[in-house]
């Protein structure tokens, strides 16, 4: 009763405003120079392979050395911290927020991150699920692969050195995958939701629920 | 020449004889640094005669160390005269008889991430640079693989294990060079060569071995110096590249090749394109056939 009222709320607060809002932070210190307006709309990468990149957000310069940010999504630009143009800045500051409109599916994904253990990658490199767990997917689909703290989960690989990752984070089986294999996974980024055995069907209730009232 | 008599000795010495023509490149001052940082590349040898990888070798001993309570030292090597169950990547098998070089240097990860992603560069380039060392014009093929007249002469394998105990990150860096070993298998034979076959006649396998090791010590060093100097400040300015990757280029037999690019681009190519350069972090940039760039810091080309 208290995970249903719950997740009513969560529901209802898409209903309302079905957007993602994504806050653009400095890398690291530099010089300020924008590249888009307030109310903007700006473009993710693009490209069969997303090797073209989105919309040129802004450029940061540190001794010299000019780096151009591009936008990860699409959406419009909701709030630009304007006063910051030409000038210097510390790293980790805020300088704008896009505000992504969100499909069906990123909406599911987006409510199960509320309820799912996520595992993201500890660096930007390319992931391939380990033997074990692949060939356990393989054969009985990722929904019947249970996996615990300390299992080996990926191997990570970066500029051909193989690294195995472990898990970490709450027992469960592996609901949902969030990335291919051989793609380039941005630190951070989620790459599995595992979810404890006696969550599922609650879960199934959620995105049946969303599936239904979202076209 | 036994490969059983390679010693911390010889690796010392092959260290010292190289420090001439690095001087060529190098401040004196750089090159003592550079080599000090490197110094544990083979400070410990550990031989076998035969084995089934070394990689297994390598991680059993981590394994034990910790347990027991031991550190386990950084720069160990691990070498064999000749493996049963060589495998590279995806676990494509290996051939490794006798006469080969067959070895796993073991490091204590202390670098930065950005230095850490250089590791399998570094290998490739003290590899290539060893090679070139008896004159045959040896090139690498991106990442770290060893060419010669298109055959290929040595492999690396890099992979790394947290310590059971102490969490601590080693990062594992098999070589396998082709040295003495002449015959292949006939899937092969057009594809791998030696330097045996180069020369025209077979090479001392313990010094080649000793050259290897002071190569890579350089090599590894080298990242440790340049990361020292850029954390006080003193590093290369920032757009400049940075030494290793200048080495890289240098040595390179891929820019301005046509490719195909995948994870495992044997079994699974994903595109073709032209290889342009390598960026800061040693990822691949290269040119669709739309005019469009794609910059890949993993996975493996083949030549079209």
């Amino acid at each position: 009763m208290q995970d249903d009222t719950y997740f009513e709320e969560i529901l209802n607060k898409y209903r309302a405003d079905p957007y993602d809002y994504i806050d653009i932070l400095t890398a690291h210190t530099g010089l300020i120079r924008f590249s888009v307006n307030d109310n903007e709309s700006v473009a993710g990468p693009s490209g069969e392979w997303h090797h073209i990149a989105g919309s040129l957000l802004y450029e940061l310069e540190r001794e010299r050395n000019r780096k151009k940010v591009f936008s990860a999504s699409n959406g419009v630009i909701a709030s630009l911290e304007k006063h910051f143009e030409g000038k210097f800045v510390e790293a980790g500051e805020k300088l704008m927020t896009i505000r992504h409109p969100l499909k069906k599916r990123e909406i599911i994904d987006s409510i199960l991150r509320h309820v799912l253990s996520i595992f993201p990658a500890p660096e930007r490199a390319k992931y391939f699920f380990c033997l074990d767990i692949q060939s356990k997917i393989e054969k009985y689909g990722q929904r019947a692969v249970s996996i615990k703290p300390g299992d080996e989960l990926f191997t990570m690989s970066l500029m051909k050195r193989d690294t195995p990752i472990y898990y970490e984070g709450e027992p469960g089986i592996i609901h949902s995958v969030y990335f291919s294999s051989g793609d380039n996974i941005d630190q951070g980024t989620a790459m599995i939701g595992v979810c404890p055995q006696d969550k599922l069907s609650m879960i199934q209730k959620i995105i049946e629920r969303v599936k239904a009232e979202w076209n | 020449m036994e490969l059983a008599e390679l010693s911390p000795a010889l690796v010392q010495q092959a260290v010292g004889d190289g420090k001439l023509w690095r001087a060529a490149s190098f401040p004196a001052r750089a090159v003592t640094d550079i080599l000090r940082y490197g110094a544990p590349v083979g400070s410990r040898i550990i031989y076998s005669p035969a084995a089934q990888r070394c990689m297994d070798i390598a991680r059993q001993q981590i394994v034990a160390a910790e347990s027991a309570g031991r550190s386990f030292a950084s720069g160990t090597v691990f070498v064999a005269g000749e493996l049963s169950g060589g495998k590279g990547r995806f676990r494509r098998s290996w051939y490794a008889p006798a006469g080969g070089l067959w070895l796993v240097t073991v490091l204590v990860n202390t670098l930065l991430p950005e230095s850490a992603a250089l590791y399998s560069l570094a290998a490739g380039v003290a590899c290539c640079e060893t090679v070139r060392h008896y004159g045959i014009a040896a090139r690498i093929k991106w990442v770290n693989d060893i060419l010669a007249g298109g055959r290929k002469l040595a492999g690396i394998l890099v992979e790394s294990m947290r310590g059971p105990r102490y969490g601590e990150e080693y990062i594992l860096l098999g070589i396998g060079l082709n040295v003495n070993n002449c015959d292949f298998p006939p899937e092969l034979t057009n594809q791998a060569g030696s330097m045996a076959q180069f020369m025209g006649g077979p090479l001392d396998l313990r010094q080649v071995g000793a050259r290897l090791l002071a190569d890579l010590a350089w090599n590894i060093g080298l990242l440790h110096f340049v990361e020292a100097k850029q954390l006080a400040g003193l590093g290369p300015v920032a757009g400049s590249m940075h030494p290793l990757l200048k080495s890289w280029r240098h040595l390179s037999d891929t820019l301005g090749r046509r490719v195909r690019f995948g994870f495992n681009a044997i079994a699974n190519p994903q595109f073709a394109a032209q290889a342009l350069d390598i960026d800061q972090t040693g990822a691949l940039v290269m040119r669709l056939d739309d005019g469009s760039t794609i910059t890949e810091n993993s996975g493996e080309i083949v030549y079209e």
